[in-house]
């Protein structure tokens, strides 16, 4: 394969300054209207405005915190006000007895909550929802009654007193303007780091691992580790914050630790956004100073943050900040970034060792044998064993019902086998998890297509790339793009090109065409670099001009020494493009051999027809 | 006669918890979702039987019927407010907004009746049967018998009534139960009433003995939420089960020293709160070891 040399035609090659996205212009715009209304207001206003701002900038950087759990791996969690809580009583415990100043304590405020994360992540992070959302209620309220109980450490009900101010670097920060200006200082350097990390891959991860998990999983992404690392960066965050609470207070109390603080966090974000830290800064400076406005309401004013959050929801989901994007979207012209250059993939060198190989040339690249699953009562695979070598196509046929997709997605690891062995390439990978199995080698496209709607297709392909690259280190280079993004974007543009896709590189996959959809979940199947490939309907809904592209865009894989599993009812495509074909009814194998041989075999025709007639090819 | 007098107690507690686990489950099974307001739906059952109380003057069990009316009301609003505005969305959706119409309800009763307990009328009247060296309080005997008779009828209007069977058919598959032609919008809200009115019923039971203040809501939905995980999550019967487990530690804990003498010299530890803290942890080590609930759930998803 060599690189096509058309630069001319590529519109990265033309050096036109990119217009910012609307999306990005209405946070430009409202960042600089949130500063200039920060600095007036530490100009003009009172102290008790300044204190209360203040608490909206920790209020802010609470939420950014909140947005990598509840928002990018979108688990309910309802623990973030005890993270905070467990930062201020670190802080503040420190101060008060040990003389220990804001900064030198910071290990500690933010580490204690990082650590009470880790240690509950292993129980609680693989719940489903509704028992995650329990869960951290639950630690929450332990940790809320634990901070009342036990009087000698933390003052009870009552609390500590006598917190002194913020230390840095032996400056201390008085209150008013100073205070308020070293909270936003770190507002803005945590909302910095919050935006480069969601738009970098970390954040691509996460939104494919949030909305279609099934896709992750098939292109090796661990969820549970990004979930995790999620949850450990809302607890760093929810830590800071407390630190900079309890010194900006000057008192603890169990207050930081009760039910309102998650709500108001959860508000926050749902009011401003649950992704973009500019929402999150405009949702704490909305929701803090909401209750001083309503003032004189007096009791009542508590009510309208209940009717704003459910309002917000029902009428605004995507929070105030999505909703003004989307109008900007509406209104201004879309400026789709430039595509960037294909470049081809490296060839694999070993996957594994080298020694290995000798025998793995051997081996079948899938070797199944007498697999075996049930479903209540129902044997969905039974006693089933195929083998598929290197560069070779296996059909599997088989009436709706008969185990076809079971059996792709018991050797992909989404289902567990009762019994029976998995091999590829010689190696057992029975029970292993799917994304274990993905990053041996086994990539899958879906009966019905699973990508991440509003990402590009490039972003869908090339977070495939280099799953094992994923982490917090690029998001600290502020300002600089991430090499491994880089690269995978123009591996993933080759991989789009090569499955004619290249148009549609930079569009959202959501807004794609179906036949371009498949086509984009093939190119992501590919960026796995797979040694087999399952394929399950793959020209389904395609026409006949696409099916013969899609048939032989697959030939040329195979070349390239893939083994294919191809589920598929459409003779005419598959029995050209397959060397072997099986037939499964009712989880059993029933027929193996050349399309001709099993398109003629009697038991075939009778599972497909009832009776023995000539199969019509479709 | 200790453990008998406890066994009681637990009962009597129980049953008022099984009213509130009732109702979750019930709206659980018609949204598949967690109504985070059903706490908040028994604090404002014992508001409203206070604001009956002292309205009327008449003991507790005869407010019952007009709380009721007024609860089932308060069910379809909250249906209105929190649920079919968002009921085509992911249902943590409404864990969201049902947490937004608990703080409306929580900040409404603050605002009207002030942040103080309040003690609701008795059921009957005060007073006790002495059985042997058993106490039986008129009130807890109260609370089981109306609670057992709204479990009872409960039950009877589920299988014995065709709305019933509607409301069963629509919690089971809703798009089914539609197919064949039942108002399914008008079974979820009907959901919605008979939860919010047990919750009301006990709030009423509840808030003699334990009184009522505006932010008790978080505290039993928990413990409805709980008992719910523990019952099996969805499972109806799970649910009265898993509230009489709950009621059943929380009165056997703070009387184990008295019960086993090897713990005497550690009474102290044995206090209401400690025995929230514990209940809690062993809620959180079952999650740990059977992330399917103590009696799993029926559904495999699909990838």
């Amino acid at each position: 394969m060599t690189m096509p040399a058309t630069p001319t035609l590529s519109p990265s090659a033309v050096p036109v300054r990119q217009r910012p996205s609307p999306a990005m212009l209405v946070n430009g715009i409202i960042v600089v209207l949130l500063g200039l209304y920060l600095v007036w207001s530490g100009m003009a206003a009172g102290n008790y405005t300044l204190r209360v701002l203040s608490i909206a900038g920790i209020y802010a950087l609470l939420a950014i915190g909140y947005q990598f759990i509840f928002g990018h791996a979108g688990a309910l969690a309802l623990s973030q006000g005890t993270f905070m809580g467990v930062g201020a009583y670190a802080s503040g415990i420190l101060a008060v007895n040990y003389g220990v100043p804001f900064d030198l304590a910071l290990p500690i405020s933010v580490g204690l909550p990082v650590l009470l994360a880790l240690i509950v992540a292993a129980p609680v992070l693989r719940l489903e929802t509704h028992y995650f959302a329990l869960a951290t209620l639950i630690i929450s309220q332990v940790v809320l009654l634990i901070a009342i109980e036990w009087i000698s450490f933390t003052g009870g009900a009552n609390g500590i007193g006598g917190v002194p101010p913020i230390r840095i670097f032996s400056v201390t920060i008085p209150p008013g303007w100073p205070l308020l200006a070293t909270v936003w200082g770190f507002v803005a350097l945590g909302a910095l780091l919050a935006w480069q990390i969601a738009r970098g891959r970390l954040g691509q991860a996460w939104a494919c691992v949030r909305t279609a998990p099934s896709a992750a999983a098939a292109i090796g992404l661990d969820a549970s580790r990004l979930r995790l690392t999620a949850f450990l960066l809302s607890a760093a965050y929810a830590g800071f914050a407390g630190s900079l609470y309890v010194h900006a207070l000057r008192v603890i109390s169990p207050d930081v630790l009760s039910f309102p603080i998650i709500v108001s966090c959860l508000t926050i974000v749902v009011v401003g956004s649950r992704l973009r830290p500019v929402g999150a800064l405009l949702g704490a400076l909305l929701i803090i100073l909401l209750p001083e406005w309503f003032r004189d309401l007096r009791d009542y004013y508590l009510l309208a943050y209940g009717c704003i959050l459910l309002l917000v929801v029902v009428i605004a989901p995507a929070g105030l900040l999505g909703t003004l994007e989307l109008l900007a979207g509406q209104l201004l012209p879309a400026s789709p970034s430039p595509a960037p250059s294909p470049r081809p993939l490296e060839p694999l060198a070993v996957r594994g060792a080298a020694v290995k190989t000798s025998e793995a040339a051997a081996a079948p690249v899938l070797d199944v044998s007498r697999l075996c699953c049930s479903f209540g009562g129902v044997r969905a695979v039974d006693d089933v064993s195929l083998r598929v070598m290197a560069g070779e196509a296996l059909g599997l046929i088989g009436p709706n019902g008969s185990g076809k997709t079971t059996l792709v997605n018991l050797v992909s690891g989404f289902y567990v086998p009762d019994s029976g062995r998995i091999a590829l390439c010689g190696e057992n990978i029975t029970g292993r998890s799917s994304y274990r199995i993905a990053r041996a080698g086994v990539a899958r496209t879906f009966q019905t297509v699973a990508l991440v709607e509003d990402m590009t297709a490039l972003d869908n392909v090339s977070i495939a790339r280099d799953v094992n690259r994923i982490g917090l280190g690029a998001a600290l280079r502020v300002g600089l793009r991430d090499p491994v993004q880089t690269r995978a974007r123009e591996e993933a543009a080759f991989l789009l090109e090569q499955m004619g896709a290249a148009d549609a590189m930079m569009r959202p996959a959501g807004s794609l065409p179906y036949g371009v959809r498949r086509r984009v979940e093939i190119a992501r199947a590919l960026a796995v670099q797979p040694t087999l490939m399952l394929l399950d309907e793959p020209a389904a809904g395609l026409n006949e001009t696409e099916q013969s592209d899609l048939a032989q865009r697959l030939r040329a894989l195979l070349k390239q020494g893939t083994a294919l599993l191809v589920i598929e009812h459409n003779m005419s495509f598959l029995a050209p493009l397959v060397d072997r074909m099986a037939c499964l009814d009712a989880g059993r194998l029933i027929a193996e051999g050349t399309p001709q041989h099993v398109k003629s075999d009697a038991r075939v025709l009778e599972a497909y027809l009832g009776t023995a007639s000539e199969l019509v090819p479709a | 006669m200790l453990a008998l007098q406890l066994l009681f107690n637990a009962i009597a507690l129980g049953a008022a918890y099984a009213l509130v686990a009732l109702g979750f489950v019930l709206i659980l099974n018609a949204t598949s979702a967690v109504n985070f307001a059903q706490g908040d739906l028994v604090m404002v059952g014992g508001f409203g039987a206070l604001a009956f109380g002292s309205l009327l003057g008449l003991p507790g069990i005869v407010l019952l019927v007009p709380l009721l009316v007024v609860m089932i009301g308060i069910g379809f609003l909250l249906a209105f407010v929190a649920y079919f505005p968002v009921r085509k969305r992911p249902p943590d959706t409404v864990f969201i907004t049902t947490i937004a119409a608990g703080i409306i309800m929580s900040n409404g009763a603050n605002a009207i009746f002030g942040p103080e307990p309040r003690a609701t009328p008795s059921l009957v009247s005060s007073g006790d049967w002495q059985i042997g060296g058993l106490v039986v309080s008129y009130q807890s005997a109260a609370v089981i018998i109306v609670a057992a008779a709204l479990i009872v009828g409960l039950h009877l209007l589920f299988t014995r009534t065709q709305i019933g069977r509607r409301l069963r058919a629509t919690a089971q598959d809703r798009d089914v139960a539609a197919s064949i032609g039942i108002p399914v919008n008008l079974m979820v809200a009907a959901t919605f009433a008979v939860g919010a009115a047990l919750a009301g019923a006990a709030g009423l039971l509840l808030s003699r003995n334990f009184f009522v203040s505006p932010t008790d809501g978080a505290n039993y939905m928990l413990k409805a939420y709980i008992a719910v995980t523990l019952g099996g999550w969805g499972s109806i019967p799970g649910a009265v089960i898993g509230a009489l487990i709950i009621a059943a530690f929380e009165v056997a804990f703070p009387a184990l020293p008295a019960l086993i003498p090897a713990l005497a010299p550690y009474a102290e530890a044995f206090t209401q709160v400690w025995s929230t803290v514990v209940l809690y942890v062993l809620i959180l080590l079952i999650l740990w070891q059977r992330p399917q609930g103590l009696f799993g759930e029926a559904v495999r998803a699909r990838p």
